[in-house]
């Protein structure tokens, strides 16, 4: 296909109408010409743009009291009489008539709601005032997420994790924004991003940023409060958010302002990231002032869903103008850490066209199919970095299948569904029969080079059984499969003979998450071999060598905006 | 039945005033998503909406241009806009309050030209990009409703999205004229 062929395309390719032959076709020549790719991104970015009008107005229709006021307006005025006579007139005779009650309240509903919205506006204008001049400020809060997730992910099911913003206006801009299993910071000289052990992988953009870099722009927002008003409003202003205002006293006795914000994403309901991520989700959020000084002093985010609220963001300590220290902007970084690459930066390979010109899913064949056979090289081709934890856990796995690709209303890539035998990952479990009961049990996992994993936790001994004996008869390695006998069929019971409280509570926890998020549990539980049995004197404990076979179904984001057209 | 604007216009002006129905239904959403642009309430909204199509209903016979009823109904709609801030003003003891709401309406109204950029497609192109985005309906709906082979749907389409481009690009560059002569 040719520049001028693909360019008359383009439009029925972004609406999805081209046969499949002339898609490839298609998508084949945009990996290859950069021109066509830059119409082909301005295009489906015109197409999201309106899409999004359409879907903000789906629900809305005003035919019927559109009609009723031109009837009403016909039936009562002749046609020499001026607009603004008619409609006094029309509106006169809405008071006197059959619908008086009703118009009185859509009355009551407008008035109340402008100045409610106006005064909400005004305690937000002097709260962004109270702090126009801020030196520096730090946020310290909490949010529902997975502790190494990215920084705006969010799920109701996950526990609060805390998270917490540092930055400095003056003299010099610097931030940093850290969650327990990743850290960005801003030197005043350029970004890094890390992705703490055991990913342990970082990324560097190399100039300053003014702040939300790395997925951390909501809450930058906050921190930035008179810029945070300004958005609230505008996006109130183009979406058509609540701002509501109520007063109350606080802890400290003193009177608080509190402004909520009914604040929609836009994403529609069946979109895949919708309500995973800040910026996809439909939230309340409410913002609390000190009435005297004007400071905000806290903010809460609620998740709203169809089957209710859920609180996800609780941010409870905010300082203002206090001296930070000059090592919060610096990160010290493990020696052996690996330096992704980003994409704005993606270099052309010698044979870029071969990449250029594949489908999301043939992409992710690829990808799968050189970890299958350890081609580091070529899996580098499609993921950077490629460590020693990515080799570990998808070197030699196998293709079980892949599925037909699907994009989101948030994410400019695809998702690729995929179906793969993970490679027989070899672990160690520890197990002691030093208890009142005399029975082996499980107090941790250990790494291949018996290195603890996770600990157990035991808080209380082992109780001994009505059928104590029988289990006292099992051998170290034999109380490991009967572990994950118990487990893969979910017996907690069961479970609870070999293994500790906080184990059973934990496995439940990642079950329970796993099947909200739609996975067939059943079907993924690990299948474990148990090998040799070593005695360590040092520990009068066992060690039972372990491998275990996993399947992971899930789905894999790709994307190809970047200066090389590749995925 | 799917008649052009110019003749829904002209039979509402012959004693059909019912056929007005079709014209709100047909620009009723655009014309919100303008009008969201300049306010920040729902209910403000669709007052809006609603007063702007009874001032155009009513002033019918005044528009010489049947065929370009909707770029006349968005000026209805910015007038009818102006004069319900005004009225806002009046009504906020505090000024400063309702001068904040002005002036995030105005940047706000720089943000989204979209609509306006739609009144400048001819009337065919411009039912094609109503009923695909605004209604919602998909590529091969549209084509069924307006009678058309699908092919031509997507032909206007992408005539549609080069004028779009086209006239969205013209406002930049006027914008930034104006802004470097301020």
């Amino acid at each position: 296909m040719n520049c001028a062929e693909c360019r008359e395309n383009l439009v029925a390719c972004v609406e999805g109408l081209l046969a499949a032959g002339q898609n490839r076709e298609c998508l084949a020549h945009l990996g290859t010409c950069a021109a066509c790719r830059a119409e082909h991104a301005t295009i489906a970015r015109l197409q999201r743009q309106l899409v999004a009008r359409g879907q903000a107005v789906a629900e809305m229709s005003i035919v019927e009291p559109v009609m009723r006021r031109v009837r009403a307006v016909q039936e009562t005025e002749p046609e020499s009489n001026s607009f603004m006579k008619l409609l006094l007139k029309n509106r006169w005779g809405f008071g006197l008539g059959a619908a008086a009650s009703a118009a009185a309240i859509i009355l009551i509903v407008l008035l109340t709601s402008s100045k409610a919205q106006a005064t909400a506006v005004e305690v937000m204008e002097k709260g962004a005032k109270a702090v126009a001049k801020l030196t520096s400020i730090h946020l310290r809060g909490q949010l529902r997420t997975l502790p190494a997730d990215n920084f705006s992910y969010i799920n109701p099911d996950c526990d609060f994790v805390t998270i917490e913003l540092w930055k400095q206006f003056e003299p010099e801009l610097r931030w940093r924004v850290e969650k327990p299993g990743r850290v960005v910071a801003m030197d005043g000289e350029s970004t890094v991003f890390f992705i703490k052990p055991p990913a342990n992988i970082a990324t560097k953009l190399p100039h300053p940023t003014p702040g939300g870099a790395f997925d951390t722009a909501w809450l930058d927002r906050i921190a930035n409060l008179s810029n945070t008003i300004t958005n609230e409003l505008k996006n109130a202003l183009a979406k058509g958010w609540k701002l509501s205002l109520s007063e109350e006293t606080g802890a400290d006795g003193r009177s608080k302002s509190v402004v909520t914000v009914m604040a929609k994403s836009g994403v529609p309901d069946n979109d895949y990231v919708k309500n995973a991520f800040m910026e996809a989700a439909d939230t309340r959020r409410v913002y609390r002032f000190d009435a005297q000084s004007e400071l905000l002093e806290s903010v809460q985010i609620y998740l709203v869903r169809p089957s209710g609220e859920v609180q996800i963001f609780d941010l409870s300590q905010i300082d203002y103008n206090q001296s930070i220290d000059t090592n919060v902007w610096r990160l010290d970084l493990p020696a052996d850490v690996g330096w992704a690459q980003l994409p704005e930066n993606l270099p052309a390979l010698p044979d870029n066209e071969k990449y250029a010109s594949m489908t999301a899913e043939q992409a992710a064949r690829a990808f799968f199919e050189a970890c299958a056979r350890k081609d580091w090289d070529e899996a580098g081709k499609f993921m950077s970095p490629v460590n020693a934890s990515l080799k570990d856990y998808l070197g030699g796995l196998e293709i079980v299948s892949l599925g037909e690709s699907f994009t989101s209303e948030t994410y400019s890539g695809r998702f690729v569904p995929y179906e793969i035998k993970l490679p027989a990952q070899e672990f160690n479990v520890r197990v002691s029969n030093t208890n009142s009961a005399k029975r082996c049990v499980l107090t941790g996992f250990y790494d291949s080079k018996l290195q603890l994993q996770q600990d157990f936790k035991w808080s209380t001994e082992p109780e001994v059984l009505t059928n104590n004996d029988a289990y006292a008869k099992l051998s170290p390695a034999e109380a490991v499969k009967a572990y994950f006998a118990a487990q893969s069929k979910l017996d907690w019971v069961e479970m609870r003979k070999f293994t500790s409280e906080f184990d059973v509570e934990e496995t439940k926890k990642q079950v329970e998450m796993a099947e909200k998020h739609g996975m067939d549990v059943h079907k993924q539980m690990p299948v474990v071999e148990t090998g040799e049995t070593t005695w360590s004197p040092e520990q009068s404990a066992w060690f039972v060598k372990c491998r275990m076979f996993q399947v992971k179904k899930w789905n894999l984001a790709v994307r190809k905006d970047n200066p090389a057209g590749r995925w | 039945m799917n008649l052009t604007d110019q003749e829904y216009v002209e039979r509402c002006r012959d004693g059909h005033p019912e056929d007005f129905r079709l014209l709100v239904d047909r620009y009723q959403k655009p014309l919100f998503s303008f009008l969201a642009g300049r306010f920040r309430d729902r209910l403000q909204t669709e007052e809006a909406a609603q007063e702007s199509f009874v001032r155009a209903f009513l002033s019918l016979k005044k528009l010489r241009k049947p065929e370009s009823f909707y770029s006349w109904l968005l000026g209805i709609a910015g007038r009818v806009a102006k004069e319900q801030f005004r009225a806002l003003e009046r009504r906020q003891r505090d000024r400063e309050a309702a001068e904040t709401v002005l002036a995030n309406t105005a940047d706000h109204a720089e943000d989204y030209p979209l609509e306006e950029a739609i009144t400048v497609l001819p009337e065919s192109h411009r039912q094609v990009i109503l009923l695909r985005y605004y209604e919602g309906l998909s590529c091969q709906e549209t084509a069924t409703r307006l009678g058309l082979p699908l092919g031509t749907v997507t032909k206007t389409l992408s005539r549609a999205y080069a004028l779009l481009r086209q006239e969205l690009q013209a406002r930049e560059r006027a914008e930034q004229t104006v802004n470097q002569t301020q």
